[in-house]
């Protein structure tokens, strides 16, 4: 590649992964060269400010159509824009929780590096969803789960950080090893690495035989991205890691790690499995034939979620779980597979992203000042901060599916989704319903906490400003696409014109 | 009329500048709540007038695109709406300005106030949807309302499970509803009532997906109306505060099933079976509930009962077709209902107890209490002239005009039931002397008896707006234009009437004899010696005993241990294997990293193995 070509690329579509990767580069030498009486909070701002410069330069693409530099590699077409979006605001979210964040032992001398970790994986999560290739797409999903696993155990003087950093590293090896061992029959198969050009190899195969071994691939590959979903089976790992983690990190791994995977397998599944013909040329794709087996994964991972979440007596646990169940919905979703799963899909995403962080929020502020995540500690919380209480009992809402919510649009989609589609997934969304109903009893477990059980003890909350900005603006966000979702819907509807550059 | 949507707005304003600064206002916020409560009062009761001179009206805008189906937000007067929009504010306002008394010097007035606001709104806006996901949206509003309220005396134990109880035991209804609903939708293409019924009509939907439809729509009905089996929450709801039992459990979300069932009527009469389903429910609740009312102690828990059998007495009506009958013991029920619950309220307000064992003789000391009581009582034991009696006579032509023989003589039988144990509670609560020491025992405050003053007045002249011998009003005004829903009025034979009148003052004798008769007769055999001569008489009182009461008692015993082993076993069933299942799963979850690869390395040996089996690819 001589300089003209390089030069000959419109860099400007990657405008927002420059951004990011700078504020990376400034923050890692700003905090080597900082002297050490220089509080570290101030790169945190910092790296707050390259996620707003990159959001401001991601809208500014809004309306670009596909394209695609760096060999088909890297490509920007409306499903990667829409779901940057998603990326990118739960990351500035996240990013405001962690400032505010404190630990016992002291994060002081790892401050800098927490940040600046959180925008590594932040980089590989953007990467993954304009990818055009398998191998950006796995090198973003490494960057990722890389910077994930050493922010996991970023306390390296807590021993639950420590563990729970070595069971993810583990886990994660192994769902790796899954992932390339699928993706290396799709290449041998295809003989190429680019998914369009996979997409037009497989659509010709006939050989059943191949087919097969496709089909073999779809299951490594699918397995292996469920480490980043924490769905069935690939969930255990969560609650461990979830619970070691520090909760900024923990908001991240279940909120914006969880939306990558999402973003990664619709890539992988639509590209690629749609397009691969069941028996010979021109028939059933081979995605539609393994619904049944997404069905049957999805199911499990909801019941597994809601049923063990009801035992739980650490917040951050219960959480876990809650979020393995989420994710077990946002699975019916990619299973329906009906005309608007992106929609669908992103507005979930986003509903969660919402509704999701606003909780952590306030459970790094209850748990910080308790010093313990045992649930009880939410106890009296209404006549201790009111306002914390009452934002906590939205959040729980929406999670719940309650109308009025954002997150009851998103399961009304889910549900209109899976209905409408030929054939309609009824056993499905009544194992969806019935797995929410047992879902109100956890939840509703921490609403009778925080109304109607009396405080322990009377202190005072003091709010810092970081997580009131992100309480203030997901509690909005969570009442206001819950009361007129056609705010957001519109939007993906007026910008993205439904997705149609996907294939292009 | 088209300015309707303002009416759910005062009481969310009242609710919203509570929440944030009745802190401040500490007993003024009762104000606040008062009035924004009769400024929506108000505002309905124009509506309705309005209503009677001007066709229906229903505005609606686009709420949410998916794909291309468009669901639409806005708002209905018709009828039903009107009338159940004066019914609501007004028991609204009642319980506001009667809670000033009631709950005065209570320290989180305000929050009170504030909840009682967000569940006025909640409720209004219940009424005027236009749809059913609207509906469905404004019906979890409403259990979210209540829960906080049954809950509001947070430090007591029971509350916390009671309001705990009650929103789960709702939801499992709502589930039902959700269900249907989606059906519905899928089927229909709609959410919107016009057009749901239009499919219907036009034979769009199967008739086995129309019954199927509307019984998943009734469960969710049973969950709110307290309907055998889910209504075993609404006797715990009585440990939230009086008043809020009086608006809550008495006039509004209780009837909010009811209300369900009659606005979706022209979907329950295109399917005789679901009508049956309802009708049968609802004869069965009536008597079951009346039964197990005969035997409580507890001031409140008689009334609860009593309301979960009331309720039965409607859906028994709108299962037998008669659509005005149902309708109009829903408005005479919220008026007598409401005056007995704050005339309970204002009863343990003096005497701070709720054990009926404990009262007696508080005739005398509740001179404005008692009569008022008394009013509530004959109304709602369907004494001639009285507005139950109109209502409870329409449901039982109703029932025996459908042919519905056998439920309409469990609906006789509950109705002596109801006669007798009202009167029983009142006997022991207001007649004879007082069984324990209860010194300064006085009257409530005007603010509290002003309230139920007006409703007394309602209990009395609101069955007058439909009965045989004056017109009727009601029937007509509410079929009017609307074939779907039934004949305004559905002529019956005489001696139904007369039955019914029987029928309650039986009860209300028997319940005289043995509960006012007996405890003069055993003071009197206190004070003397002349045993035998009396004998005779307690004689009487045994036989009684002895027959009906014991065959009576041995029923409700009877459906007790249905109640307590049955239906509370199968949820305890359900809960305790969930429960189970996830102490398993996190036993399971051991910490051990070895197990989590393994579980996931074998989830893959299943799927590839199902796939190739399956796939025929072994062959």
């Amino acid at each position: 590649m001589d300089l003209e070509t390089l030069l000959s690329f419109k860099w400007g579509i990657m405008t927002p992964e420059f951004i990011i990767l700078g504020a990376i580069t400034l923050l890692s030498l700003l905090d080597l060269f900082m002297p050490k009486t220089v509080n570290r909070k101030l790169l945190g701002w910092l790296g707050l400010a390259g996620i707003l410069g990159a959001l401001v330069s991601l809208v500014t693409l809004i309306g670009n159509g596909p394209e695609s530099i760096l060999f088909d590699t890297f490509r920007l077409d409306s499903f990667a824009i829409a779901f940057k979006l998603l990326l990118l605001i739960g990351a500035a979210l996240v990013f405001l929780i962690a400032t505010s964040y404190e630990t016992k032992e002291g994060l002081d001398e790892y401050r800098g590096e927490f940040y600046y970790l959180f925008l590594a994986a932040l980089l590989g999560a953007m990467m993954m969803s304009s990818s055009g290739d398998l191998i950006t797409l796995f090198i973003g999903l490494e960057l990722l789960s890389i910077s994930s696993y050493i922010l996991v155990g970023i306390r390296k003087k807590n021993r639950q950080s420590n563990e729970s950093a070595m069971k993810y590293v583990i886990n994660g090896g192994i769902s790796t090893s899954f992932t390339l061992f699928g993706m290396s029959y799709v290449y041998g198969l295809t003989g190429t690495t680019n998914l369009l050009d996979m997409a037009r190899h497989v659509v010709m195969l006939t050989d059943s035989q191949h087919i097969y071994l496709l089909g073999l691939a779809f299951f490594m590959i699918f397995i292996g991205l469920s480490f980043k979903l924490a769905t069935a089976p690939f969930h255990m790992w969560a609650p461990d890691v979830y619970q070691g983690a520090a909760t900024p990190v923990t908001a991240f791994l279940s909120v914006v790690s969880k939306t990558a995977g999402f973003i990664l397998i619709v890539r992988i599944l639509m590209v690629i499995f749609y397009n691969i013909p069941s028996e010979g040329l021109g028939t059933m794709p081979l995605l539609l034939k393994l619904q049944d087996y997404l069905a049957f994964l999805a199911a499990a991972t909801m019941i597994i979620g809601n049923v063990i979440a009801l035992r739980q007596k650490n917040i951050k646990r219960l959480f876990a779980y809650s979020s393995i169940a989420q994710a077990g919905y946002l699975l019916v979703v990619v299973t329906s597979m009906s005309a608007f799963l992106f929609d669908t899909l992103w507005f979930y995403l986003g509903a969660y992203l919402f509704m999701n962080l606003g909780a952590f929020a306030i459970i790094q502020l209850v748990t910080q000042k308790a010093g313990s995540e045992d649930i009880s500690e939410f106890a009296g919380l209404y006549r201790k901060a009111p306002f914390l209480a009452i934002a906590m009992a939205v959040f729980i809402l929406s999670l719940a599916g309650i109308p009025g919510t954002a997150g009851f649009i998103g399961k009304l989609n889910i549900f209109m989704g899976a209905l409408v589609t030929e054939p309609s997934h009824y056993v499905l969304v009544s194992i969806m319903i019935a797995t929410t109903v047992v879902s109100y009893f956890y939840y509703f477990g921490v609403m009778v906490q925080m109304f109607f059980r009396p405080a322990v003890e009377q202190v005072k909350f003091k709010l810092p400003a970081g997580l009131g900005v992100v309480i203030g603006i997901c509690l909005f966000a969570t009442i206001l696409f819950g009361v007129a979702p056609n705010i957001a819907l519109d939007f993906l509807q007026t910008n993205f014109n439904q997705f149609s550059d996907f294939f292009q | 009329m088209e300015n309707a949507w303002i009416i759910p707005l005062f009481p969310l304003l009242s609710f919203l500048f509570l929440i944030f600064f009745g802190k401040r206002l500490k007993d003024a916020s009762a104000y606040i709540g008062i009035l924004l409560s009769l400024a929506s009062f108000v505002y309905s009761l124009l509506v309705l007038f309005e209503r009677f001179t001007s066709p229906t009206h229903k505005a609606e805008s686009v709420w949410l695109t998916i794909g291309d189906v468009q669901l639409t937000a806005g708002f209905e007067v018709n009828q039903l709406n009107a009338l159940m929009l004066v019914i609501v504010s007004l028991v609204s306002f009642l319980v506001h300005t009667y809670s000033k008394g009631y709950m005065h010097g209570d320290e989180r007035i305000h929050v009170y106030y504030a909840y009682l606001g967000l569940f006025t709104f909640a409720m209004l806006g219940l009424v005027l949807s236009p749809n059913l996901l609207q509906t469905y949206i404004f019906w979890e509003l409403v259990g979210l309302g209540s829960f906080l309220l049954i809950g509001f005396y947070f430090y007591k134990d029971e509350a916390k499970r009671a309001a705990k109880k009650a929103f789960i035991m709702t939801r499992i209804g709502d589930v039902g509803l959700l269900i249907g609903m989606i059906l519905l939708f899928w089927q229909a293409g709609s959410f919107e009532y016009d057009e749901i019924f239009a499919a219907v009509e036009a034979g769009a939907i199967s008739s086995t997906m129309i019954t199927l439809t509307a019984i998943l729509i009734f469960i969710g009905a049973m969950g709110k109306s307290g309907q055998f089996p889910l209504h075993t929450w609404l006797p715990d709801a009585m440990e939230g505060p009086t008043p809020v039992s009086a608006l809550i459990h008495a006039a509004t979300m209780v009837a909010a099933g009811v209300y369900l069932v009659a606005s979706l009527f022209p979907l329950f009469t295109a399917s005789e079976t679901a009508l049956m389903t309802v009708a049968i429910v609802g004869a069965f609740t009536a008597i079951f509930a009346a039964s197990i009312g005969l035997v409580q102690k507890d001031i409140k828990r008689v009334l609860a009962f009593s309301t979960v059998s009331q309720l039965g007495y409607m859906m028994l009506a709108l299962g037998s077709a008669g659509y005005v009958a149902g309708v109009f013991h829903l408005m005479t029920h919220a008026f007598f209902k409401a005056l007995l619950f704050l005339a309970a309220g204002s009863v343990i307000h003096a005497v701070h107890t709720q054990d009926i064992e404990k009262m007696g003789g508080l005739w005398k000391k509740l001179r404005v209490t008692g009569p008022l009581f008394l009013i509530g009582t004959l109304a709602i034991s369907g004494v001639p002239l009285f507005s139950g009696f109109f209502s409870k006579d329409e449901i039982l032509i109703a029932a025996w005009a459908h042919g519905n023989t056998v439920l309409f003589w469990l609906a006789v039988v509950a109705a002596f039931f109801t006669a007798f144990y009202m009167f029983r509670l009142f006997f022991m609560v207001f007649a004879g002397e007082s069984r324990t020491d209860m010194k300064h025992v006085k009257e409530s405050p005007s603010v509290m008896t002003i309230p139920m003053v007006v409703l007394a007045v309602l209990a009395v002249v609101a069955g007058y707006v439909n009965t045989p011998w004056f017109g009727t009003f009601l029937g007509d005004w509410l079929t009017d234009g609307n074939p779907a829903l039934g004949h305004g009025h559905i002529e019956g034979p005489a001696w139904i009437m007369i039955v019914a009148t029987i029928v309650s003052l039986l009860g209300i004798f028997l319940a005289w004899l043995i509960y006012s008769k007996r405890s003069l007769a055993r003071d009197w055999l206190g004070a003397s010696t002349l045993y035998n001569v009396l004998y005779n008489k307690y004689y009487i009182d045994e036989l009684y005993e002895v027959t009906i009461l014991k065959v009576t008692k041995g029923i409700s015993v009877l459906l007790r241990f249905i109640e307590t082993f049955l239906v509370e076993g199968i949820v305890k069933g359900v809960a305790g294997a969930v429960s189970g299942l996830g102490h398993v799963g996190s036993k399971f979850q051991n910490g051990q990293i070895q197990r989590y690869g393994t579980v996931a390395f074998i989830g893959v040996a299943i799927l590839i193995v199902v796939f190739t089996v399956t796939g025929g690819y072994l062959k």
